[in-house]
């Protein structure tokens, strides 16, 4: 399963998905922030500015910047991207408790955001799953 | 005419540990007495599907109190609690529910407590075994390993944080309508209340060593753990099950750590047969 925020033909499809989701518009009001997702060794950077998320880049250089990020094995993320997801792996928090998903870097931006970025992943697995 | 529900709220003035506190609680129904406790950082609206379930109420007076602090039980008058930090212990907790018990002159009741509740409930069956005839542990464990507490009261991180994490805390196959009431619920205590109640769930609760000592000739012991709770797992419950010789353990599935709000139609076919066998059983 290719994961839908590293797949360069998706990209467009996720960000307008996010960006448009309304619970999405209403916990990211106010935020700029840079957060890294981690699938294995493949990463990508989502850059939010004023609520929206502006680019997710992919084939990131050394002299990236970035507040914090969430990492996980491919199977962590396949798990949590089921729809439903399976027990344990049913959200950004759960997976933090399970340690099947890790949040690191600055955690007080990372709790401050913890709902826009917690509807963004839930809208992700929406998006992976076609709905 | 509009729909009245049949459930009444009151206030009862008790003292635990010295101190005198006004404390709030629904009620409805004329039998057996089941107490019901909120888990940590919320209130007794968690309950309002059981209060309002009529198969209970048949058979059970259910009672439903905001801890103090909690809920529509404001801090006491007596102390300048704003120059202390917010703790739970467990003694507090405990001497509360048996002080509430008395207070309303209960004879012998069931317990139901759901995460902290749910603890609580197998501390009140090794410490009050007397004073209870039977105790129900939703989310219960041994002991729950603990995490950094600092964030869920931090000067740049709003409620949003603790009522998103709680929403994680349920499961997706429960109705998202009832999800979100148990997250909104969460996002409205003081901020120091929910991370003050995790220090008795993470740090005073820890029934390693003892929980074999509980005796359940005297009291009665039900646990009930739903399968989406990504911190008290069945395999979390089950340890502690294994543990208190007697004690009956049902696993939920579908429901994660808050079943009584986020899925109550699912939660009532766990919960009642331990309430009608308890009904059955003469107290003991």
């Amino acid at each position: 399963m290719k994961i839908c925020f590293l797949d360069p033909s998706k990209l467009e499809r996720v960000r307008a998905g996010i960006n448009t989701d309304p619970e999405f518009k209403l916990a990211a009001k106010y935020i700029s922030t840079d957060v890294l997702l981690g699938v294995d060794d493949s990463e990508c950077i989502f850059k939010v500015r004023e609520g929206v998320i502006t680019e997710i880049k992919l084939d990131l250089t050394p002299l990236d910047a970035w507040h914090f990020s969430i990492r996980g094995s491919a199977e962590s993320w396949g798990k949590f991207l089921q729809l439903p997801p399976p027990p344990s792996h049913n959200s950004l928090f759960g997976t933090m408790l399970r340690k099947t998903l890790r949040v690191e870097g600055d955690l007080e931006k990372a709790f401050a955001y913890f709902w826009a970025v917690s509807r963004m992943l839930d809208v992700m697995r929406q998006l992976q799953n076609n709905k | 005419m509009a729909r009245v529900e049949p459930l009444i709220g009151k206030y009862v003035h008790m003292v635990v540990q010295g101190t005198e506190y006004r404390v709030y609680f629904e009620e409805r129904g004329n039998g057996i007495p089941l107490v019901c406790q909120h888990t940590a950082g919320s209130d007794g609206r968690q309950w309002r599907h059981l209060l309002n379930d009529g198969d209970v109420a048949s058979k059970y007076r259910v009672i439903v109190p905001d801890l103090p602090y909690h809920g529509k039980s404001l801090p006491p008058e007596s102390i300048e609690w704003w120059k202390e930090d917010y703790k739970l212990s467990k003694s507090f907790f405990i001497d509360f529910h048996v002080a509430f018990s008395h207070a309303l002159d209960l004879k012998k009741p069931v317990y139901i407590g759901c995460s902290m509740g749910g603890h609580l409930a197998v501390d009140l069956a090794l410490e009050k075994p007397d004073e209870f005839r039977a105790v129900i542990g939703v989310q219960a464990a041994l002991h729950s390993p603990g995490v950094t507490i600092e964030w869920f009261h931090h000067p740049r991180i709003s409620n949003d944080f603790r009522a998103t994490a709680m929403l994680g805390m349920s499961s997706q196959r429960s109705p998202e309508k009832y999800r979100r009431e148990c997250s909104w619920e969460y996002s409205q205590s003081a901020p120091s209340v929910f991370p003050g109640d995790l220090c008795y769930y993470f740090l005073d609760h820890d029934l390693r060593g003892k929980a074999h000592k509980i005796d359940t000739s005297r009291i009665s012991v039900y646990l009930l753990t739903g399968e989406y709770d990504p911190d008290t797992s069945h395999d979390v419950t089950q340890e502690l099950a294994n543990q208190i010789k007697g004690a009956k353990f049902t696993p939920m599935t579908g429901v994660g750590h808050f079943g009584m709000v986020e899925n109550f139609e699912s939660f009532k076919k766990y919960l009642m047969p331990v309430l009608d066998e308890i009904a059955r059983a003469k107290p003991q």
